[in-house]
């Protein structure tokens, strides 16, 4: 086969990517100019952001799309999922500018950026993925540059202890994904996720469902999702805070931006034993809340405090995205986008109040060298400003009325209630009950700042400019969110639509013959799909 | 106008706390606060003045604006009989609770900035007829007093504030779980708009906004009747039932989210707490007003949304009111510490309105409501009279103090006029909610009442309730006899006299007991119009035909 120069048409929609490895690849090549510059490596990252972030939005009206054979679907949800993420990216900079520039060595720099657009780029494929190939390379392409990101203060003890145990539960959780994607592929014979779901809804084997449940363990490791959660609060802890703050929200955004995908191409196929998998993934998500919420009672270190309400807040996520399984798409639109709105709106309001408590929190540890939050005390007499952000940024994590997070989880419980049902109503029951368990923690670092007195006359804190700028940007995103709820709700479910058809080789492949093909038949159309990949 | 003055009231407390924090001095803040409260309460007074001037009786003065598109929430506020006492209540309160803290120290900006955003709170749950918009100004109500304790607090501020904050955050999500129910099933009331409703009351009629307590939606709530279900197709019978058994849930669900907060006698453990760890001030708002939140939101939600459960569920109902009038006044027999045995007496008379209102008669919804005025003057003065104490003493310990009445013999007055208000004696304001709960509570025996065909049961609550009056009577006077009988202690000696600001508040509460004690009608005449529509919503003839059968 002659190898074929793909047209501006194909090329167009993957611009975001494209424009993410070629900052990566700029980024890295900028120390052959000059070697001793923090910003060159800087701006050229930056470039690769910005252009990746106008190539999405340049597109991001268009009905959705697959490319590459079915390989990636380029639809309003998952360009709506890359602003955001970019927008995210372009914080993570900022906040960079303001936390580790200092103590990074300038030969680091090159390397930071690469891996952070590397990152980037992976989670922008994790929202687009529509294969199981392209699911795994996304996840792997997100988690690699991650484990470094992790480890990245070398010398620091903790975070090398993060990395590793990040690394050890990343490569593990990988090989169970890739081996029950490899149970899939010989149960159902495709690679492509609305064919899985369409020989699924078929014949749903036992060895099948072992497949899925062995790839969604894949996926909860990138949710920390509980049992898969144990490497969250160390990593958090270890690594720089822009860091953490990166992966507390872009990364568990890209893995349930994957899981509302997997479960959308399920709901578009009907099955019976598609309930059992949506209540599977709703007890999950019911787990790692309550179990992110309770165990966040006695953390005193603020990056696992927050580590465990982010484990908390992904709970809720997939407690809502396992509705998208029960959707029939195709005969509902409304609910679809019901759901997959009010997650895209969550995610939005979730971006700026953990950017916001995250930014706070970075001040504080930045001069005072401490994240314990019992060094708090007094803060409200040292500090007002920070003190009331970080109150509110609390407050709207918790569901304070009035602030985004609680119109997040209205909006929640909303397509909570008009997919589920009676079963919706348990979910809504345990996103309450989790409500009022998590008001305690939040409250924590709250009365350590304002009701305990300053015993050791630490000193005042200012804030940095670049600091007060990112907090700005996140008050006004909470408030917004959680007074004006109208615009933002309205815009997320406008780009909610997701893309399931797949005109690729792969799917014609699976007709209804063929599901049932015997294993031998199976073997030469594996041969053909993989052939046919570009 | 007035509706635009309306909204005026709930928000210019929230500039006042914002120039309360950006103003150089601590003097300069005060006087703020006071003028924000006194601006807050004129615009009331002449509120009221073109309500019953204009002879409104229903809700008036309403705005209404969409808030939430995509859930259909409004942003509409507006005043009826059933509020505007209680704002009343509340405004005036706030200015006499500023001049209160006129001595409070500590971070003082800070301190009358939050006291103002819960006035803006305050005035919120009050004054919004959506429900959406009530629950965000219930719980955002919530935040400053959460900081007013903690923060301002006595030795175990940490605990009572957290304690306060969770017990009603608990109550609040019930509430939520019946608006997500509301939410699911009113846009399929038949005769309905087939959107979601949350307009509590409304000026408008409901052809043009059809509001949680119109027709079709009471109609959709109550007890389907055999007769018409056997008319009704099977899928909308099927509703009606779900509709019923939701009403049911809904019922006991908003009515633990309000009880809490009233607060009942099992669910009450946070008051005393709060109670004693406030400083003066706080509690004075919190058991002048922050309590009646509890008792408005059972006669504006929970009652008139879900009257056939109310009517199937007086009995449980009025014996938790029971149970709290006795339990809280045995519990404040027990107490030692001054501040404790107020804040119990508050869940005993607060026992009286739920029961009032349990019984369903108009006598004892009037005799509720009245309560709660009655409570929220003579409780704010009785946390006042224990503060002016504890302010020179630095303790409540009931046994340490005595003959107070020697020592300052005008302060003696004063307080023989508050406890014997809030014991109930004939003249004070006190005495004519009691004796109406316990007449409203003997007339639900009469026929056609709730309790027709249980009369035993009816006289046995009205007898337990007046019990508590003895009850009452009893921790009153012996508290009085030891704490302001006897001779001075030597101590005293040191202590400053009473000041002449102190004398204003408890004075204008004092004479507050007397008018309200002398005038009843006052009260009567202001929330008559309105509680004749409520009470209209109660069909109380079939079901309790049904129990007694």
């Amino acid at each position: 086969m002659m190898p074929q120069i793909p047209t501006w048409e194909q090329m167009q929609p993957v611009m975001p990517e494209v424009w993410l490895v070629l900052g990566m690849c700029a980024v890295i090549l900028v120390p052959f100019i000059n070697r001793g510059s923090h910003v060159l490596p800087l701006f050229t990252a930056l470039a690769g952001i910005v252009l990746a972030l106008v190539a999405t939005i340049s597109v991001i009206g268009e009905p959705g799309q697959s490319v590459f054979h079915g390989m990636l679907a380029i639809d309003p949800f998952s360009q709506f999922f890359k602003v955001l993420l970019l927008l995210f990216t372009l914080f993570i900079v900022v906040l960079w500018l303001m936390t580790t520039r200092d103590e990074t060595h300038v030969y680091d720099v090159p390397d930071y950026y690469c891996l952070l657009l590397g990152a980037v780029f992976g989670m922008a494929l994790m929202a687009s993925a529509n294969n199981l190939l392209m699911i795994f390379i996304a996840t792997e392409t997100a988690s690699l540059p991650s484990f470094a990101l992790a480890g990245f203060r070398k010398r620091h003890q903790v975070a090398t202890e993060g990395s590793l145990k990040y690394v050890v539960f990343g490569a593990a959780s990988s090989a169970i994904m890739l081996y029950g994607m490899s149970l899939v592929y010989g149960m159902t014979g495709t690679l492509g996720l609305s064919g899985v779901a369409a020989a699924a809804s078929q014949d749903f084997s036992p060895l099948l469902a072992i497949g899925l449940l062995a790839m969604f363990a894949g996926i909860a490791f990138k949710l920390s999702a509980v049992p898969l959660h144990f490497w969250c609060p160390d990593v958090f802890q270890g690594a720089p805070f822009e860091v953490t703050t990166f992966l507390s929200v872009a990364s568990k955004g890209a893995a349930v931006a994957l899981l509302l995908r997997i479960l959308h191409n399920f709901g578009v196929q009907s099955g019976e034993a598609f309930v059992g998998m949506a209540v599977g993934v709703a007890i999950l998500g019911g787990i790692t809340a309550t179990w992110g919420n309770l165990v966040a009672y006695h953390q005193t270190n603020i990056k696992r405090l927050l580590a465990y309400s982010s484990i908390a807040h992904a709970g809720y996520m997939i407690m809502a995205a396992s509705l998208m399984v029960l959707v029939r798409t195709d005969s509902d639109p409304g609910l679809a986008a019901s759901v997959a709105g009010a997650i895209l709106f969550y995610l939005l309001v979730y971006l700026f109040m953990n950017l916001g408590a995250f930014t706070v929190a970075a001040v504080l540890a930045r001069q005072t060298g401490n994240e314990d939050i019992r060094h708090y005390g007094g803060l409200i007499n040292r500090s007002p400003m920070l003190t009331v952000l970080m109150s509110i940024f609390l407050l709207s994590l918790f569901g304070m009325p009035g602030l985004g997070g609680f119109m997040g989880k209205i909006y929640l419980m909303k397509a909570m209630a008009e997919v589920g049902g009676g079963a919706g109503m348990v979910l809504i029951a345990l996103l309450l009950i989790n409500t009022l368990i998590s008001l305690y923690y939040y409250l924590r670092p709250v009365y350590f700042m304002v009701m305990v007195p300053d015993t050791e006359s630490r000193p005042s804190v200012s804030t940095p400019g670049v600091g007060m700028a990112i907090l700005t940007v996140c008050v006004i995103g909470v408030l917004w969110t959680g007074v004006l709820p109208g615009g933002p709700s309205n815009l997320s479910a406008t780009y909610s639509d997701m893309t399931v058809a797949v005109p690729s080789t792969a799917q014609q492949g699976v007709s209804e013959a063929e599901v049932v093909a015997p294993v031998d038949a199976i073997d030469a159309r594996s041969a053909q799909v993989v052939g046919d990949f570009p | 106008m007035e509706a635009q003055l309306l909204n005026w009231m709930i928000f210019i407390p929230s500039i006042a706390a914002l120039v309360c924090l950006i103003v150089p001095s601590k003097e300069q803040a005060k006087s703020t606060a006071l003028f924000a409260t006194i601006v807050t309460l004129a615009i009331n007074v002449f509120l009221t003045v073109r309500y019953y001037g204009n002879g409104f009786s229903g809700v008036a003065f309403e705005s209404e604006a969409l808030w939430i598109e995509g859930i259909n929430v409004y942003y509409r506020t507006g005043v009826d009989g059933l509020s505007l006492p209680l704002v009343l209540l509340a405004s005036a309160l706030s200015v006499l609770i500023i001049m209160a803290s006129w001595r409070i120290e500590k971070a003082t900006k800070a301190y009358l900035a939050l006291y103002l955003f819960l006035m803006t709170g305050m005035y919120g749950v009050f004054l919004a007829l959506d429900l959406f918009l009530f629950y965000v100004f219930f719980e955002v109500s919530l935040l400053p007093m959460y900081f007013l304790i903690g923060v301002w607090g006595g030795p175990r501020k940490e605990y009572a504030a957290i304690k306060f904050f969770l017990f009603t955050l608990a109550g609040s999500i019930c509430l939520l779980i019946v608006m997500l129910g509301l939410y699911f099933l009113t846009p399929k009331v038949p005769g309905g708009t087939g959107q979601n409703i949350w307009a509590m009351i409304s000026s408008k009629p409901a052809s043009e906004v059809l509001t949680l307590q119109s027709e079709p939606l009471r109609e959709f709530f109550s007890q389907p009747q055999g007769s018409a279900a056997s008319v009704d197709t099977g899928s909308e019978n099927s509703l009606r039932q779900t509709a019923w058994t939701f009403a049911q849930w809904a019922f006991w669900l908003t009515f633990i989210a309000f009880a809490i907060k009233i607060p009942i006698a099992p669910l009450h453990t946070w008051l005393p707490d709060a109670h004693v760890e406030a400083p003066t001030p706080i509690s004075m708002i919190l058991a002048g007003v922050l309590l009646k939140m509890g008792g408005y939101a059972l006669m504006r939600i929970t009652y008139p949304f879900f009257p056939d459960a109310a009517v199937l569920f007086w009995i449980p109902v009025a014996s938790i009111g029971v149970f709290s009038i006795i339990y809280g006044a045995l519990c404040s027999l027990a107490q030692t510490d001054w501040k404790k045995l107020v804040a119990y007496s508050s869940v005993s008379h607060m026992g009286y309105v739920t029961l009032g209102i349990a019984v369903l008669t108009r006598t004892g919804f009037d005799g509720a409501y009245f309560q709660m005025i009655a409570h929220g003057i003579t409780s704010a003065m009785m946390f006042f009279l224990v503060g002016v104490v504890y302010d020179r003493a630095h303790h409540r310990e009931i046994n340490r103090l005595g003959g107070l009445w020697l020592k300052w013999p005008g302060y003696g007055g004063w307080s023989l006029v508050g406890f014997f208000a809030g014991m109930g004696l004939p003249g004070l304001c006190g005495f004519i909610g009691e004796i109406m709960v316990l007449l409203g509570t003997f007339e639900a025996a009469a026929p056609g009442m709730v309790g027709a065909s249980q009369a035993a049961t009816v006289y046995t609550f009205g007898i337990l309730a007046a019990f508590g009056v003895i009850l009452t009577a009893g921790y009153i006077l012996w508290m009085f006899q030891r704490v302001y009988m006897g001779n001075a202690r030597p101590e005293y000696s040191d202590y400053e006299a009473v000041s002449g600001r102190e004398y204003f508040v408890m004075g204008t509460l004092g004479l507050a007991a007397f008018v309200f004690g002398i005038l009843p009608y006052l009260i009567f005449s202001m929330t008559m119009p309105t509680f004749d529509g409520l009470l209209n919503l109660f069909n109380t003839e079939p079901v309790a035909a049904m129990l007694g059968g």
